[in-house]
């Protein structure tokens, strides 16, 4: 179809530096084209990333944009979004910066409810920094942190989410571009926080000492590894072991979005409207 | 003119001066003794159309505080110690993608949990560094109910004019004392509001961080047609990530010289009957700040009822320190006193100003009370 | 999202300034179109090349997978081009290329 990218490129910042055959180009082509679904303004909208090789994701995308601390892209984002409940917010980080250091504000993010757009790149290992383990790389894998074999357990990022109060949360693999476009528009058009976790691949610092050192090796394990949710949903417990499902996991219309309900607090305190009680709330605890 | 009395606690005036200096934003997570200042504004700010968050964790207050002021708007965060501990890193970025915003700190016992509810001023030498690397803090430290206002005003415009966090301390005593502040009018604050510059020519045309060597970035408002990078690496002129040598080292001289090379507009201090000392060998000069000057200035009367000559050098600017005027009088006064609620924190910097190492008296309570006069005027007695 | 006009009569081109051999795409291509070949002067030794023009059948699979913007596939409407159907020979050209390490093998099919 030859999309032509380069408006929403900047274009003097390629080619990437991401390794070859790294997910996050991919991903990269699917965010960009799911904002264009949307319609939305360049000048409107904001990507944030944090630090690790999804952190440079927003250095080549001509929007406004943030390259935050580690961990902390979600923090920013609020912010930024509450201080302008109209323009759009899409963060952008990797599985270390999301949900190590940047646990805490991932789970708030969910629970509060902000309409941001948090895409997750979930390689399984921090792969800037050189294979060090994060809290999805699964155990038994080989890390430069844990040489003997990673012991440490994992996350369910999505389960974490969902638990956490989220109330979009979907996840894909791109190892089909158009179905990820399709749940990040999914994702983007839903009013409130939309998680997004993308299964991505690292071959160069996951797979090279794990058995899968070609792209093609690290997206075919990440296949093997992913099932459809309506699949997942009719298998036992025990097929499902080691299999994660993909597509939208959990999807709450009636949850209320925290800008909208800033804007109740604004007019409390305006005198537009008596103050805020239990009763404007359907759960009581 | 201070013509506006309001009577109320240094918290609040601190949070009524953020609103009134036009501030729109307000990040920040419940911290003793400084909590107030939050639980105020986040009634103010929202009466007013704009928005105050209590985050899940400092370092959330300061990061949301962070990209709001990217989006233009003036935002205030306010914490103590602990919180300036944790907030460490982000100040950082702020100071490195050149972020204007207010800290206010509202100091207590430390190290660690320390003291939550009694007054120190241990947090000096924090704020002169808070972060790792290489950049220039502008901290200020209100000494009266009334600072607690002004200092926050005047730091807005700084951090808009200098583009950097700017740090305003105040502690305990001030942050819970209620009393009276005569205050400058509404008008007047508003009269005196400098905003963050911004470019007004064509995108193409706009460099963010291409600018005089001793000048702050010019950043514009963020979804208003300019469209750049924001990042804690060292960057070039558009803010994208860069090594390159020059640029590296441009970039944190100017970091450095935006500040230091303007120190003039950042300095204030109170000379408190200092004019009548001629340097005669019994003089005193007592250098004090914060809550702790209010003490110090109850003792130069009484120690002046005693026959004894003293004044006070108050610096309001404590970073950069007003190093010439120091200097001025630590030159002509041989007695001099340094008080403060820390260990030598200040001292410090006044022997490096000086050069007088080992000849600098210092009276230091760090028991989370505060130094009563008398006390001062029995140290003066004793070392003098 | 606008397109870049195809070439006259071509299905599908490659921008080998942006290429850095993956080898995904060539994995991905139902049809045996594309293959890597030997490259000295690029990074990994190899770089696309298309061998099989007139196979395309406009899946897109390739220009989605690449993460680098370097391959591009017409527009059936705009670039008024005619793609290929899926045939037993491309499949097993596909297959062929994948088991030789993304290499079409010499003399294939003579």
């Amino acid at each position: 179809m030859a999309y032509n990218y380069d408006k929403y490129l900047r274009l003097e910042k390629m080619p990437t530096l991401w390794c070859w055959g790294c997910g996050d180009g991919v991903i990269l082509k699917a965010t960009i084209r799911a904002i264009e679904k949307m319609g939305w303004k360049q000048d409107d909208v904001c990507v944030i990333s944090g630090i690790g090789c999804s952190g440079r994701f927003s250095s080549y995308v001509d929007f406004n944009t943030i390259h935050t601390t580690h961990g902390r892209t979600v923090a920013y984002a609020t912010g930024v979004k509450l201080a302008n409940p109209d323009k759009h917010v899409i963060c952008v980080a990797g599985d270390g910066d999301a949900l190590a250091i940047g646990g805490n504000h991932t789970i708030h993010a969910c629970r509060r409810n902000i309409d941001i757009n948090f895409i997750i790149i979930n390689n399984f290992i921090y792969g800037l920094t050189n294979s060090q383990t994060s809290p999805t790389t699964p155990q038994g894998f080989w890390t430069v942190s844990q040489k003997a074999g990673n012991i440490d357990p994992t996350f369910n990022a999505s389960n974490l989410a969902i638990a956490s109060g989220a109330s979009f949360v979907g996840r894909e693999t791109m190892l089909d571009p158009k179905k990820l476009e399709r749940l990040l528009v999914k994702g983007f058009e839903h009013k409130g926080f939309s998680f997004l976790e993308v299964l991505s691949n690292c071959h160069i610092n996951l797979g090279r000492k794990n058995k899968m050192a070609s792209a093609m090796d690290n997206l075919n394990w990440i296949d093997s590894i992913t099932v459809s949710k309506a699949k997942y949903d009719k298998m036992s417990e025990e097929e499902r072991l080691n299999l994660l499902p993909t597509g939208v996991l959990h999807h709450d219309t009636e949850a209320r979005e925290y800008c909208d309900m800033y804007q109740e607090i604004k007019d409390v305190h305006q005198g537009k409207r008596a103050k805020i009680t239990q009763d404007d709330f359907a759960k009581k605890i | 003119m201070a013509t506006r009395e309001i009577i109320s606690t240094g918290n609040e005036l601190s949070a009524i001066a953020a609103v009134d200096a036009g501030c729109e934003f307000f990040g920040g997570y419940p911290l003793t003794p400084s909590s107030e200042v939050m639980h105020v504004i986040s009634d103010l700010l929202p009466a007013v159309g704009g928005a105050a968050i209590q985050m899940e964790d400092e370092i959330a207050g300061i990061c949301c505080v962070i990209g709001a002021s990217m989006t233009g708007k003036r935002a205030l965060t306010a914490t103590s110690g602990p919180g300036v501990s944790l907030k460490a890193e982000n100040l950082g970025l702020a100071q490195m993608a050149e972020v204007p915003l207010v800290l206010v700190n509202v100091m207590r016992g430390g190290p660690s949990t320390g003291l939550p509810t009694r007054v120190s001023q241990g947090d000096v030498l924090q704020a002169k560094n808070p972060s790792h690397g290489d950049y220039k803090s502008i901290t200020l430290c209100a000494g009266t109910l009334a600072e607690c206002y002004t200092e926050v005003v005047r730091a807005f415009n700084l951090a808009d004019r200098f583009m950097q966090p700017v740090i305003v301390l105040t502690d305990e005593t001030l942050g819970h004392m209620h009393g009276k502040a005569m205050l400058p009018t509404l008008e007047e604050v508003k009269a005196g509001i400098k905003l963050r510059k911004q470019f007004d020519g064509a995108p193409e045309d706009y460099f963010p961080y291409e600018c005089e060597a001793d000048e702050p970035a010019v950043l514009n408002s963020m979804f208003k047609g300019y469209r750049y990078h924001f990042t804690g690496l060292h960057h070039d002129k558009n803010g994208f990530p860069t090594e390159e040598i020059e640029t590296c080292r441009k970039l944190i001289q100017r970091l450095e010289d935006k500040v230091e090379l303007h120190r003039d507009e950042l300095e204030l201090n109170e000379e408190f009957m200092l004019d009548d000392l001629t340097g005669a060998d019994d003089e005193v000069l007592i250098i004090a700040y914060g809550s702790v000057s209010l003490a110090a200035k109850e003792a130069i009367r009484d120690l002046r009822k005693q026959g004894i000559k003293a004044g006070l050098f108050r610096p309001i600017t404590l970073w950069p320190s007003p190093a010439e005027r120091i200097k001025h009088f630590t030159d002509k006064i041989k007695n001099v006193l340094c008080v403060e609620l820390n260990i030598a924190q200040y001292t410090a910097e006044v022997e490096r100003v000086s050069g007088r190492i080992g000849s600098i008296e210092g009276l230091y309570k760090v028991n989370g009370r505060a130094i009563a006069p008398h006390e001062i005027v029995e140290k003066v007695k004793e070392v003098f | 999202m606008s397109l870049i006009k195809a070439p006259e009569n071509t299905p599908v081109w490659v921008d080998t300034a942006r290429c850095k051999a993956c080898d995904v795409c060539v994995d991905v291509c139902p049809a045996g179109v594309l293959s890597m070949q030997a490259e000295p002067t690029s990074t990994l030794g190899a770089m696309i090349s298309i061998v099989a023009l007139e196979d395309c059948i406009g899946c897109n699979d390739c220009e989605l997978s690449c993460p680098d913007f370097a391959i591009y596939v017409a527009d059936k409407k705009t670039d008024n081009i005619k793609f290929a159907k899926l045939t037993d020979e491309s499949k097993a050209r596909a297959a062929a290329i994948v088991a030789n390490n993304y290499r079409l093998p010499e003399n294939y099919g003579k």
